[in-house]
């Protein structure tokens, strides 16, 4: 019976050329952090899969958005676990991304002739990041709201075509009904199209030039490894069911972090963003006054130029990283300064905490009476 | 070769059809960004005037000092009429007129919060800090607070929207 759908299969389609086009040998030399792609891969259709499920009880609209990711948690069977799924999933792209990169820098993956499997993906890098920025709007709480106020007026601050981005941005003058719905619309439908049609370049160009493998490869050992499949295949997908465990496991027993829903008016909020854009939060607060624009516009264009550019930074042989003095100073210099960025941001104080360090409880008490202190003239009755 | 064939084949035929496909496919991508581009772009750019809405009564209002006021006003946020939220520091300076201080950090629009203790505007996100007169003191924002144009009818406040 196999064999006859084989048969019917191979006078149809060029099966046995797929056959020995996904069992090419791998270089001799490799480990399993050559895994790490295949596991981004896995994360971005895990995603896909989780938010297209999502998207049938989201609604995205300002006054809806939040009480219907409560429905979710709270009430669809399975949402809790759904959102989790999608939720952790996100920070774990982010890791995985930045440690796939940091692999193929390791490895000194990106030289000739892998320059454009570079390019696409810092490109990928950037949609992961644009996914993150895009979907934590979604839920409408107070983190989505500021961090999406803040991040518009960031982009207000390029130089000239500044307030139109931010406006193209929200939409309008304002964060509201408009940004959710398009912000909504990028997250699930432009992002994706485009990561998957990336992804599908960035895999061609891996299987058209082949993998690297490690530098101590000879020219020899490129060929001579262990086929594709089902060897590394079946490696990556012992990393991949490994990563999936501990992402079960937070979505069953860590609870989706959730905020008092959106209000711009709210008096004792801290605005924080998410962790991986904590870095840039925290450096933010070290350009002060006309050097604005240091931080919030020339640091991140000229570290995203100097990504891309990469690869042509020099046409040496491959080595390994400890053999790249420059390389190694530049990267732990560039790894450092993430992770203690993020680590300074995590810690950053809040103002309440600040107000009271002076004095103890009294102050503080004094502090949050004046803030509760509102007189509320709405016109809300009036209508 | 029959001189037909020779013909379908003639590189000036060739470049007349590279040239053509280029023409088409220009002409379809054109027809359709345009108006997609300004489909998603321009409504966002529209600019509405800015108006006096009410901030409160006037005689609530007097002896306050930096007394944060929340009011709500109606405006149009895409196909919704919604209540927009402000929430700003109302002084009374004497003489039946009003300081209004927008919470709108000039840094990057975290709120602002008046601390009584130091006489200082604070702002949670990177630390700017604003003396009494919404100037800035410390921290990286670049201008001073906003303070809103104000007037007075009939006993009510009003402001002019931000
Ligand atoms: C959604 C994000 C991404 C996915 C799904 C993805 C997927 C993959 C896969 C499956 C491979 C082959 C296996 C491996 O070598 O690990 C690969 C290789 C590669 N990736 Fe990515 N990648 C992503 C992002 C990135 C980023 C951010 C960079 C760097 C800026 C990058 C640069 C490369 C390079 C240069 C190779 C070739 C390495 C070699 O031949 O040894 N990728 N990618
Ligand atoms: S938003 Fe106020 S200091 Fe940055």
């Amino acid at each position: 019976m196999k064999e006859k759908i084989t048969e019917f299969l191979a006078e149809r389609i060029p099966i046995r050329s797929i056959e020995t086009h996904v069992k090419k040998p791998l270089p001799k030399h490799i480990n399993w952090l050559f895994s790490l792609g295949a596991m981004a891969l896995f994360l971005l259709i895990l995603q896909a899969a989780t938010g297209a499920f999502l998207a049938i009880y989201y609604s995205p609209s300002p006054d809806h958005a939040y009480n219907s990711l409560n429905y979710i948690s709270k009430e669809v069977p399975f949402g809790g676990f759904v959102r989790g799924l999608h939720h952790w999933g996100a920070s774990a792209m982010v890791i995985v991304v930045f440690l796939h990169l940091l692999r193929v820098v390791v490895y000194d993956s990106y030289k000739a002739p892998r320059e454009l499997t570079w390019i696409v993906g810092v490109l990928l890098l950037l949609v992961v990041l644009g996914f993150g920025f895009t979907g934590y709007l979604l839920p409408w709480d107070q983190k989505a709201y500021w961090a999406t106020v803040v991040g518009a007026k960031i982009a207000s601050t390029v130089p000239i075509i500044g307030d139109a981005i931010g406006r193209i941005m929200r939409g309008g003058e304002e964060v509201g009904a408009v940004t959710l719905t398009r912000f909504y619309a990028i997250h699930t439908i432009w992002l994706p199209w485009i990561a998957f049609g990336l992804v599908g370049l960035h895999l061609f160009l891996v299987r058209h030039i082949g993998s690297s493998g490690l530098p101590k490869n000879t020219p020899k050992d490129m060929d001579a490894g262990k086929p594709f499949y089902p060897d590394q295949l079946f490696e990556d997908s012992v990393a991949i069911l490994i990563l999936f465990g501990v992402l079960v496991v937070m979505a069953l027993f860590v609870p989706v972090p959730t905020e008092e829903i959106a209000d711009p008016t709210d008096a004792s909020y801290d605005p924080r963003p998410e962790w991986y854009f904590l870095f840039l939060f925290q450096l933010l607060k070290y350009f002060e006054g006309r050097f604005e624009v240091v931080g919030t516009f020339v640091i991140p264009t000229v570290a995203i130029l100097l990504l891309f550019l990469v690869p042509f930074l020099s046409r040496k042989e491959r080595l390994p990283i400890h053999k790249r003095p420059v390389a190694l100073t530049v990267t732990s210099i560039s790894v450092l300064s993430l992770i203690s960025l993020t680590i300074l941001g995590l810690r950053s104080p809040r103002l309440d905490s600040t107000a009271s360090t002076a004095s103890e409880a009294d102050q503080s008490k004094v502090h949050r009476s004046t803030d509760t202190e509102v007189f509320d003239f709405g016109l809300e009755e009036e209508n | 070769m029959n001189p037909q064939a020779e013909d379908l084949a003639s590189p000036k035929r060739r470049s007349f059809l590279k040239a053509s496909l280029l023409f088409i496919s220009g002409l379809i991508s054109a027809v359709i960004a345009v108006p997609l581009f300004g489909f998603a772009v321009l409504p966002a750019l529209k600019k509405a005037p800015k108006k006096y809405v009410v901030l409160g009564i006037v005689d609530l209002l007097k002896g306050s000092r930096y007394r944060k006021v929340n009011y709500t006003f109606q405006s149009k946020d895409g196909w919704i009429q919604t209540n927009r939220k402000r929430s700003v520091y109302v002084t009374d300076s004497g003489n039946g007129n009003f300081v209004v201080f927008s919470r709108v950090c000039s840094h990057l629009n975290c709120l602002v919060r008046w601390e009584e203790s130091k006489g200082q505007f604070l702002c949670p996100c990177h630390g700017g800090v604003f003396d009494e007169e919404g100037n800035v003191v410390a921290g990286p924002p670049p201008r001073a607070l906003e303070k809103l144009s104000v007037k007075v009818e009939d006993g009510v406040l009003y402001v002019k929207e931000i």
